[in-house]
């Protein structure tokens, strides 16, 4: 039976050749997209699965209970490992991770004879290969990690300096970092963390390092590191968090309003963005939009099989009535009509198969991964199950509508379409379309996002600012600025840097304006003990950085070599005068590390990005910080640039010059909406192509079952024109429903995504008509075609037919 | 007796009219009886084929076959007595066009869970018997009309049915393919197979050895053409 349904099945694509063409052309685009989807969600659902203990693996977050909102960090202080594993019988083993972070710049430089590599290092404790699986090729994971003088490196690394794995343990690796220096024995080889982790490093030093080097990292107030548990198997979660709540509260009397829960690593790739303290979603918001999108397109490409084949009835009425009559159950017969649209599914897949290879390089460029079509059983097996599925859910109600014909009335010719059955295809082609104007506002409105933060005034400029890390010794109040460390050096090359021709001006400051912009707490304006303290932003920059950045001074003056400003000298931003009722902010004194007084006032600026409203800001003052920021004269960036690159060499022997323009910096904190815009370009117009497909095999299906009614109305008098209208009139009522039905859903769901931005768009109305005109002459075009030849064929012709 | 029927009537209705296609009608017919059913258009003769062949059922009345009652199974009972009992010849001969002769011969078996040997076996010894074995690899439309009724009789008869319901068998062949078709159909019926026939020609009426008359979804004679043994 098997065979005689394959065969059946393949004559009757052959017979049908149109049809068979369109359906193939949806489905097979239709499963490329989701299968291209599907590699993406496949890969961002892996991320960190691969270590063994995954389901015990967890790691500490820190909840920050602020007056003005909870924030959470995943920095928690350094001795909380331990005191953990302690304290907490649940946990088995922990670990703290740090990632050189203090130092600002987890750069670093090994050497080994005249070879230098330039490598990302982290400290850990010692159960670091125990707790994660990254197997090691040289040393055990019991005592890998246990001398501080010896450091496990990865096995490119070792191959980088050694050629071989082999036998490396025991050779000396030299270190240079802003942090500290030294020379170091390998103590073991790891293989490369795989392209999953969303850790990666070349090498793991010991964390004793990191205490020995920074006096403040061993205490229970500075939050040095990361903390990773692995849980007893039959750990309770809820108990586990209930335990560590107020951990730290108990350790310090000034960790009161800090409190601790612990997230399963792996699901913390996903789940990223927290509100109030809990976890509220993240790219895992993403990875459901795509779920959604491949699910949509191939419903989409599902509906142009549906529409044809119950379209098409009256073809199949003959076989289905003969195979009736002479004993065949419906379940017979719909088995063989599931198996065509399933059939047709596989053929598809093998078409997607190769739109996948010829795109993926493409989509990877567009997802910022690297996925490829390796073959094994999983990924196999996944793509057939999507493609049975879609031939399933394709062919399921053709299959239902046409065993259910009646035998006696189909051998007569006779098929009474019903009212509902028009209204079903009619039904489907709506939903298609539907979702085809959503996708198409949701593109839009996207777009007119991205392009407001790539154009809305931020209060500052970012044009022509390069910036990048002052990678030599650098010393602060807090790592030992005093009379035996200076900052010379630095200080001559900013010097330097300000006189090299093209720069306009030059800066620094500790953090990034646009990602990474610091905060204190404890902040009180008033002398009234019982006001509660705030925590502001508040960057810490050295001179001139506002001329730097064109931020405007509305009152007071900046930071000055000429008044010896030091640490306690503020200047604060209009949003700040505000919030501490200051009519005459300059000359008053808040508490911030002491008694400290605002020497200016600026105009509010948007740093960081859209998502976010303007928030008081105050700016502290230290020259001592190593990211500098340089203007750049128009039109001479390459030339400025290089002479900056050279002078830069000049103090760094062994770093080379890295520096990225602020600009760019800033387009990327819009990456994933950016990556979102250039996937939905791409899945719109998917979305709309195969829609208007089924449109057109439609079209074609209707105009040829017309033939005698166009042929009698043309003998009548009707003009070409009048036969043009009378049969997209039909197709233009069902986009046009469409578009009444799309409009208010990809109102709010635009709505919704907006909100997420604190300064966004509004909807317009061209965001909702544009999509709908230009569906309405697509599907127009697509009908128009078909219906114009068939208005046009001398009705001689398609009377003599009968 | 293979097929009796007890006042079986059979009402269509659509939205606002109701037409009466059989009225009240009893008839029987013993195993082994060639009978021909006759009348103009629109007397019922294609509602009785349909209703005696299993594919539709009556608005109410009783029909027995092989005295057990079927107008009232449900469709898949009436689908497994179908299969294993009858054998349908049509006017129009309604081969499925994407299936060759032999495979449209072949069909019925599939149904009834014949191996695949014994299909072929019995496939190929019928399209011999009904001379089309050189065109057993052909498509419908590649067939004469003559040629298309033979093969649907082979399907028809494949699986050794107890009854023939033949449709105008002859309605749209010329005389001499016509002929050739029911000289098959009387052959059959000699070696024992029962066949009932709807036909508008008094010609090949009197190939069966009995010819009811339809008028109004009612009998209005029954001529004995000649005695049955």
């Amino acid at each position: 039976m098997w065979k005689h349904n394959i065969k059946l099945t393949l004559r009757n694509f052959q017979r049908n050749k149109t049809s068979f063409l369109i359906n193939l052309i949806g489905l097979s685009t239709g499963l490329a997209c989701a299968l291209l989807i599907y590699l993406w969600v496949n890969d961002e659902m892996g991320m960190d699965k691969f270590h063994d203990r995954d389901n015990q693996l967890y790691q500490v977050m820190l909840n920050l209970d602020f007056k003005e909102g909870m924030k959470t960090s995943d920095r928690t202080p350094v001795p909380l490992a331990e005191a953990l594993v302690k304290e907490i019988p649940e946990v088995e083993t922990a670990i703290s991770v740090n990632d050189f972070f203090n130092w600002r710049s987890d750069g670093g430089i090994l050497s080994h004879n005249d070879q230098q590599v330039k490598v990302d290092g982290i400290h850990s404790s010692e159960d670091f290969f125990k707790v994660f699986t990254f197997p090691l090729i040289e040393g055990t994971k019991d005592n890998v990690l246990n001398n501080k003088n010896g450091i496990v490196i990865s096995e490119s690394l070792a191959i980088n300096f050694f050629k071989t794995t082999e036998n490396v343990v025991g050779k000396k690796l030299d270190w240079t970092h802003r942090g500290y220096e030294g020379t170091f024995q390998v103590a073991g080889v790891f293989q490369d963390p795989p392209k999953n982790s969303t850790i990666q490093f070349d090498v793991v030093f010991h964390l004793q390092l990191l205490k020995d080097n920074d006096q403040w990292a061993g205490n229970w107030t500075g939050n040095y590191a990361q903390t990773y548990l692995i849980l007893n198997k039959n750990a309770d979660v809820n108990q586990v968090n209930q335990k560590i709540d107020n951990f730290l509260a108990a350790k310090n009397e000034n960790l009161t309003y800090h409190q601790l829960f612990i997230q399963q690593y792996s699901s913390k790739y996903l789940n990223n963005k927290f509100e109030n303290g809990e976890i509220a979603g993240g790219r895992i918001t993403y990875v459901r939009l795509f779920s959604l999108i491949a699910l949509f397109i191939l419903l989409i490409a599902s509906v142009n099989f549906m529409n044809l084949s119950t379209a098409r009835a009256s073809l199949r009425m003959k076989e289905i009535g003969i195979k009736r009559t002479i004993g065949a159950s419906r379940s017979n017969l719909m088995i063989r009509l599931l198996g065509e649209s399933i059939l047709l599914s596989f053929l598809a897949l093998i078409i997607a198969v190769v739109i996948v290879l010829f795109f993926l390089p493409q989509f990877n460029d567009i997802t910022g991964k690297q996925l490829n079509l390796s073959v094994n059983t999983y990924l196999i097996s996944s793509f057939l199950i999507i493609t049975f599925v879609t031939g399933f859910i394709a062919g399921i109600y053709p299959a239902f509508y046409l065993s259910g014909f009646k035998p006696s009335s189909v051998l007569k010719g006779k098929l009474n379409i019903s009212f509902g059955e028009k209204w079903i295809r009619k039904g489907l082609v709506v939903f298609q379309f539907t979702l085809s104007l959503i996708f198409i506002v949701g593109l839009l409105v996207i777009d007119q996002q991205i392009k407001l933060t790539q154009t809305k005034n931020m209060g500052y400029d970012r044009d022509n600012i390069i910036s990048f890390q002052w990678k030599e010794k650098l010393y602060d109040a807090w790592s030992g600025l005093s009379e035996v460390n200076n900052n010379d050096l630095f200080f001559t090359f900013l010097d330097e840097l300000k006189k090299v021709q093209g720069v306009v001006h030059a800066t620094n400051m500790k953090g990034n304006i646009l990602t990474n912009v610091y905060g204190q707490g404890g902040v009180r304006w008033s002398d009234d003990e019982s006001q509660e303290s705030a925590n502001v932003k508040s960057p810490i920059v050295g001179f001139d950085f506002m001329k730097t950045l064109g931020i405007e001074l509305i009152n007071g003056r900046t930071f000055s070599k000429e008044y010896q400003d030091d640490y306690s000298k503020l200047i604060i931003n209009e949003s700040a005068a505000k919030m501490m009722g200051f009519e005459n902010p300059v000359g008053q004194k808040i508490r911030m590390n002491g008694n400290d007084e605002i020497i200016g006032v600026v105009k509010d600026f948007h740093y960081g990005s859209l998502y976010n409203n303007i928030e008081p800001l105050i700016f502290r003052f230290d020259p001592n910080s190593g990211h500098v920021l340089v203007k750049i004269q128009k039109g001479t960036e390459l030339a400025t640039i290089g002479k900056i690159d050279q002078l830069y060499q000049k103090f760094h022997q062994m770093h080379p010059f890295e520096f990225s323009f602020m600009d760019e910096d800033y387009q990327a904190i819009y990456e994933s909406e950016t990556r979102v815009a250039d996937l939905s370009k791409y899945f719109s117009g998917l979305a709309i192509l195969i829609s208007c497909l089924g449109l057109f095999g439609l079209a074609m299906f209707t105009t040829e079952r017309r033939k005698k009614e166009i042929g009698i109305r043309k003998v009548l008098g009707s003009s070409v024109f009048g036969i043009v209208r009378m049969l997209t009139s039909d197709f233009t009522k069902t986009v046009i429903l469409a578009i009444c039905i799309s409009i208010p859903i990809s109102y709010l769901i635009a709505q919704k995504w907006l909100e997420n931005f604190a300064y966004n768009i509004t909807l317009t109305w061209w965001l909702f008509f544009i999509p709908a005109i230009l569906v309405l002459i697509i599907a127009w075009l697509t009908v128009g075609l078909q219906t114009v030849k068939a208005a046009s064929v001398n009705p001689v012709q398609s009377l003599k037919d009968e | 007796m293979i097929i009796r029927t007890k006042s079986l009537n059979k009402v269509y209705r659509t939205d606002e009219v109701q037409t009466t296609a059989l009225n009240d009608l009893s008839i029987e017919i013993n195993q082994g009886e060639f009978v021909s059913i006759m009348g103009p258009s629109g007397c019922g003769k294609s509602t009785l084929m349909n209703i005696l062949g299993m594919i539709d059922s009556p608005s109410s009345g009783e029909y027995f076959f092989m005295e057990n009652e079927v107008g009232g199974l449900s469709e898949r009972k009436r689908s497994d007595v179908r299969k294993n009992n009858l054998g349908f010849v049509f006017q129009s001969f309604n081969l499925i066009d994407e299936l060759t002769v032999f495979e449209n011969v072949e069909l019925p078996m599939m149904y009834t869970k014949v191996p695949s040997a014994e299909r072929k076996k019995r496939t190929e010894a019928l399209l011999e018997e009904m001379n089309m074995m050189h065109r057993r690899n052909h498509f419908p439309q590649q067939l004469s009309g003559g040629q298309q009724q033979r093969v649907a009789v082979a399907r028809a008869i494949v699986n050794n049915p107890k009854l023939i319901l033949a449709d105008e068998p002859t309605g749209n062949l010329d005389s001499a393919n016509g002929d050739d078709v029911m000289k098959i159909l009387a052959d059959l019926n000699s070696k024992g197979t029962t066949i009932v026939m709807v036909t508008h020609s008094q010609y090949c009426a009197e190939f069966g050895n009995r010819i009811i008359r339809l008028l109004d979804g009612q009998v209005v004679t029954e001529n004995v053409v000649r005695q049955f043994l």
